[in-house]
């Protein structure tokens, strides 16, 4: 046996394997049905679970009566499938609440390595998004160290869904498979506006994990970092809350500037199709597979805090309560940028909708599917806040068009700063029996 | 600085230890076949001969080797530095063990030699800094017998070596620690502070042996009888019932102070106190085969919590040289239990022998023969700049290691 094959039998079983530690194998899922608000309106919560939720849970009930959002109640025992043979979930998928994405460098030597933790880490990405631990929490023997760290045992699977993506680096000379390597695949350019730093960019493996209960989305990254211990090592991570942009379905929230942005996101199928799924244009391996172009975001909040409504709205083109656009009354009228009253235009031309849209990006789209961050407070005594912006794409080069648009004249740039930037080639999800990116070692 | 004085104590120990060994190392009683070592015109007397000269070289310090094969036997290597100032230190290496080792080779320094019995087998000459650093080097003939019996006879025979390696190591120790005390002494700032260099590996390299440094009698929570507390206190965990004594005292005073007071000398010669009771001490120590797999992945737990961050030696900031130590000690404890866990789990055995080589060749590129304790002062910029990439290679050794304390209780 080679030293490589070694690493691949080398007394770390796979994922799979390991799930045959003493955990009982219901554990995962089911343990707190009767929290889910769903279940709760729809009468199918435990009697007992009512009683409990009267006191303490009544104020929480009231918030969320208005019955705006039919999707907002939370199914900690919804899970997705991840060998489907297609697109990877956590893409098309509706967001979750809480994402935590983080990037690694490759320190393995050679192809095997890699090929080896693509294929433990498919194993156990399946089973986490089944909200199944990776291992035994609790190993029969004392003297043995849990596979599985236990934060998210009994929590369910909560919708996790885990993206994989591989960075420009992954076809560099090292692992020989330039080859392989997406056509489109290539660091991104500097942009207008770029302030980025070393410390949340680059990376040439990225893992996104989405989760309604953010301790699911923290175990899963946790989990497959260990796993990845002497193969990987970590570069960068943002850990996400509030989703900041809808899917189908869902309404559309407010990121930490208080505004609805993604109103006229990807949602339809169709637009998958022409705007993020990767068709016959690429290497084979890619087909069904798409682009991540991930950013860091600070929000100067102070500042923004301080500005007056006008400006605020100006600044994105829309009304702050409603989320209409400054041409229209509702949040989903179309937007009129050509609309003027008194000689200026009722959208600013440099508003961030209007810098945005695809009408005036030739068509462009992208699936944006953010995140609200907090890092505390920074050295300067001031809030360290921003978005998370994910987004996926057929052709990074969208992104790189919008960016460098909205980086030269948006006037959001005066309260934000791009400090983190990725991107990565995400590859289609495998069917069973096989693992994310098998196609780079055939 | 006088030629390594202080590992003679420690050389004896690895050299009989390593006759005892573990792959190709033969046993004393094995020997050489007479006609082998007729046959080599290195040898004399039954014993071959082997010459080790480093030398400065245009691109990258040289450490060349007269013989690069040598017949199966006793062997006499010597090092002679002739004006290499990259190569301060030389390992004889056999499946990552330390066969045999010399440190502090300085040009103008008298030669220095060691001896040791080898069986057939591929062996490393190792010159940290040299260019290249690693000669092969051969035994021909016999090689020594293959370790037998099973994994679990195989374990408990590597921790009888071991407890040999941790007396070897406490020897050296004391020999360093008088020369430190003396240093003191004599009123040498600079030449204390090299010396404290010196003397920190030894303990960094059996740290993870405390919980036996207890003084017979004392109950384990009474620091005033507690070896640990006496040796290696930091100043952030004091017990005012004890106050502080043993190293970092003595490295507040060198460098923080920087000056060598009444108090200084008081420290020095109690530290040569405690430690010589410690050298009393480890000749009683036992270790069962997990002791060594927890003291390995303990020792790098050492580095993760207090190295990595500077806290170490806040003073010296010599922190790489402990760092350094901890996983060459980590790496003996592992070496000790190499046969045993071949049998048990030969895959894992692998990989963490390649961490480990991991791990030795990244901080390899730390080192500088003119620093105190031959590595880069570990300062706020170099901890800014490189801690992350050193805490993430150690942690995927540490992560394998940690796994090995139950596949040896298991065994």
């Amino acid at each position: 046996m080679t030293e490589q094959q070694g690493a691949g039998t080398d007394g770390i079983p796979a994922a799979e394997n390991q799930a045959t530690g003493p955990v009982d194998p219901s554990a995962g899922a089911g343990k707190r049905r009767g929290l889910s608000r769903r279940g709760f309106f729809a009468g199918a919560g435990a009697g007992a679970v009512i009683g409990a939720l009267a006191g303490g849970g009544g104020t929480a009930v009231a918030l969320q009566s208005d019955g705006e959002d039919q999707t907002a109640g939370v199914d900690f025992d919804r899970s997705y499938p991840f060998y489907t043979g297609t697109h990877q979930a956590g893409i098309q998928t509706e967001p979750q609440r809480y994402c935590v994405f983080m990037t690694f460098d490759l320190v393995a030597d050679t192809a095997t390595d890699l090929q080896v933790l693509l294929a433990r880490w498919s194993a156990g990405i399946a089973q986490l998004m089944k909200g199944q631990p990776v291992g035994a929490v609790a190993p029969s023997r004392s003297g043995a160290v849990p596979p599985d760290t236990g934060e998210a045992y009994n929590l369910g699977p909560s919708s996790l869904t885990i993206t994989l993506g591989l960075g420009p680096g992954v076809f560099d000379h090292r692992f020989g498979l330039s080859a392989k390597k997406p056509r489109l695949l290539e660091p991104l350019p500097t942009l207008p506006s770029d302030q980025l730093q070393k410390a949340y960019t680059g990376g040439e493996l990225s893992l996104q994990a989405c989760a309604d209960d953010p301790q699911v989305a923290y175990h899963a990254i946790r989990n497959l970092a260990r796993m990845g211990r002497g193969v990987v090592n970590t570069r960068w991570t943002v850990m996400g809350f509030g989703r900041a942009s809808a899917g189908k379905g869902q309404t559309t929230p407010r990121n930490l500037m208080g505004f609805k942005d993604g109103t006229r996101n990807v949602k339809e199928a169709a637009d998958f199709d022409d705007h993020v799924w990767v068709g016959d244009g690429d290497v084979a391996w890619m087909r069904g597979g798409s682009y991540q172009v991930a950013r860091k975001i600070q929000m100067n909040i102070e500042i923004w805090d301080s500005a007056d409504l006008s400006t605020q709205q100006q600044t994105f083109g829309r009304t702050k309560d409603a989320g209409a656009p400054l041409s229209g009354t509702t949040e989903f009228d179309t937007p009129n940028f050509t609309a003027k009253s008194g000689g200026d235009y009722d959208i600013p031309l440099k508003s961030h909708i209007a810098l945005a849209a695809h009408e005036n990006n030739g068509g462009v789209k992208i699936l944006r599917r953010s995140y609200n961050y907090t890092d505390g407070i920074s050295r300067f005594g001031q809030l360290d806040a921003g978005l998370l912006f994910i987004a996926y794409m057929k052709d990074p080069d969208y992104f790189v068009r919008l960016q460098r648009k909205l980086g030269g004249s948006d006037l959001l740039n005066e309260y934000i700063g791009h400090i983190g930037s990725g991107v990565f080639a995400v590859p289609p999800a495998p069917k069973v029996g096989h693992y994310l990116a098998e196609a780079l070692f055939s | 600085m006088s030629p390594s004085l202080h590992r003679i104590g420690r050389l004896a120990a690895v050299a009989l230890s390593a006759a005892a060994l573990s792959a190709g190392v033969a046993g004393c009683s094995g020997g050489s076949s007479t006609d082998e070592v007729k046959s080599s015109g290195a040898t004399a007397g039954g014993v071959s001969r082997v010459a080790i000269t480093l030398a400065a070289g245009g691109s990258g310090d040289t450490c060349s080797v007269d013989h690069d094969s040598v017949p199966a036997g006793p062997v006499t290597f010597t090092i002679t530095n002739r004006s290499s100032t990259a190569i301060t230190e030389v390992e004889l290496l056999s499946q990552q063990k330390i066969i045999g080792e010399k440190e502090n080779l300085a040009p103008g320094l008298k030669p220095v030699s060691f001896t040791v019995t080898l069986g057939g087998g591929q062996y490393q000459i190792y010159c940290p800094g040299g260019s290249p650093e690693t000669v092969r080097f051969t035994v021909t003939g016999k090689a020594a017998a293959s370790p037998t019996g099973g994994a679990q006879q195989l374990l408990v025979d590597g921790t009888k070596e071991y407890s040999t390696y941790v007396a070897g190591q406490v020897s050296g120790m004391v020999t360093a620690v008088e020369k430190l005390q003396r240093d003191v002494d004599a009123g040498d700032l600079e030449a204390a502070k090299r010396q404290y260099g010196v003397a920190r590996p030894f303990y960094e390299h059996i740290e993870s042996d405390v919980e036996g440094f207890v003084l017979p009698g004392h109950n384990a929570t009474d620091n005033s009888g507690n070896l640990d507390y006496l040796i290696d206190m930091r100043a952030s965990n004091l017990d005012p019932a004890v106050g502080w004594h043993g190293f970092h005292a003595v490295e507040r005073d060198l460098w923080q102070r920087g000056k060598i007071t009444a108090s200084t000398r008081k420290l020095a010669a109690e530290l040569t106190t405690n430690v010589k009771k410690l050298a009393e001490l480890s000749k009683t120590l036992t270790f069962k085969p997990e002791d060594l797999a927890n003291g390995a992945a303990g020792l790098l737990e050492e580095v993760q919590a207090n190295k990595i961050k500077g806290e170490e030696e806040s003073f010296s900031h010599i922190d790489l040289v402990d760092f350094a130590a901890n996983v060459e000690g980590a790496q003996q404890s592992f070496a000790y239990l190499r046969p045993g866990l071949q049998k048990i789990d030969p895959a894992l055995t692998a990989q963490i022998g390649k961490r480990f080589d991991s791990t030795r060749s990244m901080l390899d590129e730390y080192r500088d023969p003119e620093a105190i304790g031959g590595y880069r002062a570990y300062t706020a910029a170099l901890r800014s700049a490189d801690a992350n990439k050193l805490s993430q290679n150690v942690q995927a050794l540490q992560d394998s290691l940690a796994r090995l304390a139950e596949k040896v209780a298991t065994a």
